[in-house]
């Protein structure tokens, strides 16, 4: 059995990814299973997406926690979640990021492969989408799916939702990855500190789970806790607002959807908390006079 | 003070006494008089209430939960259809541990229509969270929406209650109760005090989304508060009785039980009738005893256990299906009895509001006499019901 995990982030399509690759591997000949894991649904939180692969019916239902590879669709997630995580010793990490993988600490040297997926999409897709790239990479670095097998999924799978000519420019996506992905070893510096998080035991858990503003080892917990969590970690691109066009009308702040847009008071000028933007550009959309320009935010 | 009221008026008086301070309602048979009780309390001054008219029975335990959860003391009051109206915000009030007070009008639940006595709406309710007793007659229907307060608000068990109480049989029944005194309510249950509720001023998260991470955390934390309110009631029961000098047994209560040969386990108002049926048979020289079923939330397995330690055969009653095997009671009865070697028969009567008459609960003891002397029975009697051969 081969065992895969994705980690993505809402949006970027690694549930998709996972059920492609295994829609591809059963047009094979194979037996496979893709089955999604994430919290409430919202653009940019973590997901995690497995497939398992076998010559015979999977029966196991569980998720994958010794994956022969995992696939990470957003490089970001490095910084917060041990991807590598329960990987077998000889398992291979593909990564979407436009270093190289000697360039790229995982906490332990291991066989990597990298590509960006990111400008492959935006040049092809125009939309930072990279689950289809992602997958070219896949099979070049793992060889378990052949390119062919999926490109004729992704036509059929994006194609029947997104139509003909998407569907075809999705497998483009991913031929491109698989010819452009970089095979290495990953670097091992970097201590791995198992994220903290919040686990009372039900003796310990407030009183029907009604929570104040508290401080914990693992952070804020309650109401306001959000503070903490720094959401703009995978904005593919941030707002650049001219100051000379800027009219301030204030639309850019009406329209944040974040609210990550601040008046400073008396000063006549606006701010941006870039710790909270998404990178989403409607301020830049609505802005009557283009003040607004989207750059990308990890060039 | 005696008054000869119905059990809707006698719940009313109760609420009132409990100086209740949220009342979210909708009128259903044979619940309403109880809600317009309450609306005339208000009406007159003689309670200080917020009384909201809802939509329908969901807005109605929504409305109680987000009440509850701002620090107020909530009543309020369904039957049948609109107990399972409410159905998902019941599982809502649970595990968020908010101590609401609802007493169930008890009535068949459709199909078919009817306005009936029977348990299968409130049967429904079984794993919610909400405690649930039933009650035999209109003086405990009053004295438990009392003993419900100060249950749910005890902070060992912070669990909503459900009283039960025969629609028609006690709702629409009058009888001589005796009012308590408010100054004695108001020593016996003191206000309403949670630790944490909604307020602006201090913000605070209840009922909020929780990943799997925290789930079996919380169905554990309110598993063990129902198992904690076991002591609660029988101490609250304890103290009930000293003040108000009217013990009601606890989670179950007995009749004849001390050398009983053969019982029977009742609920609700058949237990009433079902006294003078012991009282028959013990004039005849048949050892029968009776055992009252108060709580069937928390489930009083431990009780029921030493109860029938003696006995030779056991009939449980029941006044609902599972559609599988019997009524629930039965069911939960024999699965406490495992290991006991007593024969227990299940004896289903009064289905839809069908009297339940002495000649019936004659026959459930006598069908147990049978089963006691190891003579064949069937497991599961329907009692009164045509083309049956009990």
């Amino acid at each position: 059995m081969y065992e895969v995990r994705f980690h993505g982030r809402g949006g970027q399509g690694a549930v998709m990814a996972a059920q492609t690759l295994a829609e591809a591997a059963v047009n094979e000949g194979n037996y496979a299973v893709a089955f999604p894991f994430f919290g409430a649904e919202r653009r940019g939180a973590p997901v995690l997406a497995f497939t398992r692969i076998d010559s015979k019916k999977i029966f196991s239902k569980t998720q994958v926690y010794n994956p022969d590879c995992v696939v990470v669709l957003d490089d970001s997630l490095l910084d917060t979640i041990d991807v590598v995580s329960g990987l077998k010793p000889e398992g291979i990490a593909v990564i979407n990021s436009k270093e190289k993988p000697e360039d790229i600490d995982l906490g332990k040297t291991i066989n990597t492969a990298t590509v960006d997926a990111v400008s492959i999409a935006l040049e092809i897709l125009k939309a930072p989408i990279t689950n289809t790239a992602i997958l070219g990479a896949f099979a070049k670095a793992t060889g378990i799916i052949k390119i062919e097998s999926l490109e004729e999924s992704i036509k059929r799978k994006f194609g029947e939702k997104l139509g003909e000519k998407t569907g075809e420019k999705n497998a483009l996506a991913a031929r491109t990855a698989y010819e452009k992905t970089v095979m290495g070893k990953s670097r091992g510096i970097k201590k791995l500190e198992a994220r903290k998080q919040w686990l009372p035991t039900y003796q310990e858990m407030p009183v029907g789970g009604s929570l104040i503003e508290s401080k914990t080892d693992a952070g804020l917990i309650g109401p306001g806790s959000f503070i903490e969590n720094k959401v703009s970690g995978w904005a593919t691109y941030r707002p650049l607002r001219d100051r000379e066009k800027c009219v301030m009308c204030l639309l850019c702040w009406f329209y944040c959807p974040e609210g990550t847009i601040h008046r400073i008071s008396n000063k006549g000028d606006l701010m941006t908390n870039y710790d909270y933007c998404k990178g989403c550009g409607v301020c830049a959309n609505e802005c009557p006079v283009d003040a607004i320009k989207m750059v990308r935010a990890r060039a | 003070m005696k008054k000869v009221i119905t059990g809707d008026h006698a719940v009313a008086i109760g609420a009132k006494l409990c100086r209740v301070e949220v009342v979210p309602a909708y009128p259903i048979t044979p619940q309403t008089l109880i809600i317009e009780h309450i609306a005339d309390f208000i009406n007159d001054g003689e309670l200080d209430a917020k009384f909201l008219t809802m939509e329908s029975e969901h807005s109605v335990m929504s409305a109680a939960a987000a009440a509850s959860a701002a620090g107020a003391r909530v009543f309020t009051a369904t039957s049948s259809q609109g107990l399972a109206f409410m159905h998902e915000m019941l599982y809502a009030t649970a595990p968020f541990r908010l101590p609401v007070v609802m007493p169930d009008a008890s009535r068949t639940l459709a199909g078919p229509p009817g306005i009936w006595c029977e348990y299968n709406d409130s049967m429904g309710a079984r794993d919610s969270g909400w405690l649930q007793l039933y009650v035999e007659d209109n003086q405990e229907a009053l004295d438990m929406v009392i003993q419900s307060f100060r249950i749910a608000e005890d902070k060992r068990v912070l669990l909503p209650v459900m009283p039960c109480l025969d629609g028609f049989v006690l709702t629409h029944t009058v009888e001589p109760v005796d009012v308590p005194e408010q100054e004695k309510v108001d020593s016996f249950l003191p206000s309403y005090k949670p630790d944490i509720i909604l307020d602006p001023a201090r913000p605070a998260m209840i009922g909020a989304f929780m990943p799997a991470e925290y789930i079996m955390e919380l169905r554990r934390q309110t598993a063990g508060a129902v198992e904690s309110s076991k002591e609660v009631i029988q101490e609250i029961n304890g103290k009930f009785a000293k003040e108000f000098g009217r013990d009601y047994g606890g989670l179950i209560d007995t009749y004849r039980m001390d050398d009983a040969d053969i019982a029977l386990i009742t609920m609700g108002t058949v237990t009433s009738t079902s006294r003078e049926v012991v009282d028959e048979l013990r004039q005849k020289g048949e050892k029968a005893g009776l055992i009252k079923l108060r709580f069937f939330r928390p489930f009083p397995s431990e009780e029921l256990r030493k109860a029938v330690a003696q006995v030779s055969a056991l009939g449980v009653f029941d006044r609902s299906v599972s559609y599988h095997g019997g009524g629930q009671v039965y069911n939960e009865v024999r699965s406490a009895l495992f290991g006991m070697t007593i024969p227990v028969i299940n004896h289903l009567a009064g289905l839809g509001g069908r009297d339940v008459t002495k000649e019936q609960i004659m026959k459930m003891f006598e069908l147990t006499r049978k089963a006691a002397k190891g003579e064949k029975v069937n497991q599961i009697n329907w009692h009164g019901t045509r083309g049956e051969t009990v």
